[in-house]
């Protein structure tokens, strides 16, 4: 990736400073105190990997409940554990101890997961602009190979980037105002006229360039600054 | 989302990974795949070991193996933080967790780098008490390399290390620090000295060494800790001859154990 394609991308460590919570493709937060995204279920490879993790992680609860399991146990002072019905009994206190903190996990999550709607919605934009953004990678490297494909107006496509990329880092602080102060900062105005402003110029941006190669990228950055402002714009009146 | 590419970061580039650690980046994301990525390995070289003794011991063995690394770790976790920060660490449970789970991710990935040996031997050698023997005997032996080396892994990324902007500090510091470990020497402390009533010398040293000692101490206790659960949660080997067994019995210790293995094999 050219280097001034790499300085668009939102990385892990500016997401985690942004929002306050690390933000993977699945959970927010991390697995243990997080909660899961709500594009899990849109995506099938996400959830698949959100279905693993769920075995995964009851067979880590079940870990830990075998001395709990054990303890439960009658005496095996002077005799090892061998008959099926004591076995049985320790499965039952295990297995189902784990399959409680499994269910109690999910949906502590899942009613965790209500306050975050706005980032959500965030984070699945800067997917999509991360998507845009591998998009014209793909282009620089056709160009670098076959000399014959020329393409015009990517300074314009990257500026149209850049626009988009400062919508999308005063919507994640301004979700985080909001979310940690209840939109009592007077800050907010201003980020949010700054996703206002960026959107404007994204659409004059993209008029001009709309029958060019790269107008369909141009048009992918637009609508996710128009989702970014209507997003916020939501989140704002909501309080 | 790839859990393992954690333990891969850890191994490729340490000293990042502890200064990520040291500032508390992503911390969380640590925690979950060091421990999924851990769970995994030693389920796997549980499931090896226990096949000796057929598939109900290997399903077992997968489950008690990782049981036996992480309880020990959780068990022993709050000792050594509350320890720490009485005497001076400015570093949260979290980042100690996150440590110590390095250190039992080390350990599970050379037992899984071992995984293949023992899988030959696993193939090549009868189910008969003399290899019963041989094979516990081996395993032990995987075990304490690959513990010894965990524990010494932990010891270098653990140590305090006064913070390198202080000059009073410097000099003990590099007389502290072992020759053979270049690439944790510019690893940022847990001792930050306030700007506003400085510590004196000597008290500074104090703590350093109290520390020191308290993890040298730790150490020791998870080594004993480890070795209690172990023993509680045996057989992970199985017995030839005797059935599948959930439990033994709970007399005796490791100890005694080893030492009955080891003068069985020579009779």
């Amino acid at each position: 990736m050219k280097p001034d394609l790499e300085d668009l991308k939102i990385t892990e460590r500016e997401l985690e400073n942004l929002s306050g919570f690390e933000a993977g493709p699945i959970f927010i937060g991390g697995i243990f105190g997080g909660v899961y995204r709500s594009s899990v279920f849109r995506n099938p490879q996400r959830f698949l990997w959100f279905c693993l993790t769920e075995v995964l992680v009851f067979a880590l609860i079940f870990t830990f409940t075998v001395p709990i399991g054990l303890s439960t146990l009658p005496g095996n002072v002077n005799n090892s554990i061998k008959d099926v019905s004591t076995t049985l009994q320790f499965l039952q206190t295990t297995v189902g101890i784990a399959l409680l903190v499994l269910l109690l996990w999910n949906i502590y999550m899942g009613w965790r997961g209500k306050r975050f709607k706005g980032l959500m919605h965030l984070l699945d934009e800067i997917d999509r602009y991360h998507q845009v953004l591998a998009a014209i990678d793909l282009l620089d490297q056709l160009e670098a190979v076959d000399s014959q494909v020329n393409l015009a107006n990517r300074q314009d496509a990257l500026a149209a980037l850049s626009l988009t990329r400062n919508s999308l880092v005063s919507a994640l602080m301004t979700e985080k105002i909001l979310r940690e102060s209840r939109g009592l900062l007077a800050r907010r105005h201003d980020l949010v006229t700054n996703i206002e402003n960026n959107l404007s110029a994204l659409q004059t941006i993209e008029i001009n360039n709309r029958a060019n190669e790269y107008g369909q990228l141009l048009n992918a950055a637009l609508q996710i600054g128009m989702s970014v402002h209507a997003e916020i714009q939501q989140v704002s009146s909501r309080l | 989302m790839n859990y393992f590419s954690t333990i891969i970061f850890l191994l490729r580039d340490r000293q990042d990974f502890l200064e990520e650690i040291h500032q508390g980046v992503r911390l969380k994301s640590k925690i979950s795949s060091l421990m999924i990525s851990s769970f995994c390995f030693f389920a796997l070289y549980g499931a090896i070991i226990g096949s000796f003794d057929g598939w109900a011991q290997a399903l077992s063995s997968a489950i008690k193996l990782p049981a036996l690394y992480l309880i020990t770790l959780v068990v022993c976790l709050p000792t050594l933080y509350i320890f720490n920060v009485l005497f001076g660490s400015k570093q949260n449970i979290a980042q100690h967790f996150t440590y110590l789970l390095s250190a039992v991710s080390v350990i599970a990935i050379l037992l899984c780098g071992f995984a293949p040996v023992t899988l030959f031997f696993l193939i090549t050698i009868n189910n008969s008490f003399k290899d019963y023997y041989f094979f516990m005997l081996l395993n032990v032996s995987i075990f304490a390399l690959t513990g010894i080396i965990g524990v010494s892994f932990l010891y270098q990324i653990m140590r305090p290390i006064a913070d390198p902007n202080d000059e009073s500090v410097q000099a003990e510091k590099a007389t502290a620090l072992p020759a053979k470990a270049p690439d944790l020497t510019d690893f940022k402390p847990d001792f930050q000295v306030e700007a506003s009533g400085k510590p004196e010398k000597s008290e500074f040293k104090n703590n350093l060494q109290v520390r020191t000692n308290i993890l040298r101490f730790w150490l020791v206790l998870y080594g004993f800790v480890g070795s209690q659960l172990g023993w509680v949660l045996r057989p992970f080997f199985g017995s030839p001859g005797d059935g599948f067994a959930l439990f033994r019995a709970k007399g005796g210790n490791i100890i005694t154990g080893v030492w009955t293995a080891f003068t069985n094999l020579l009779n």
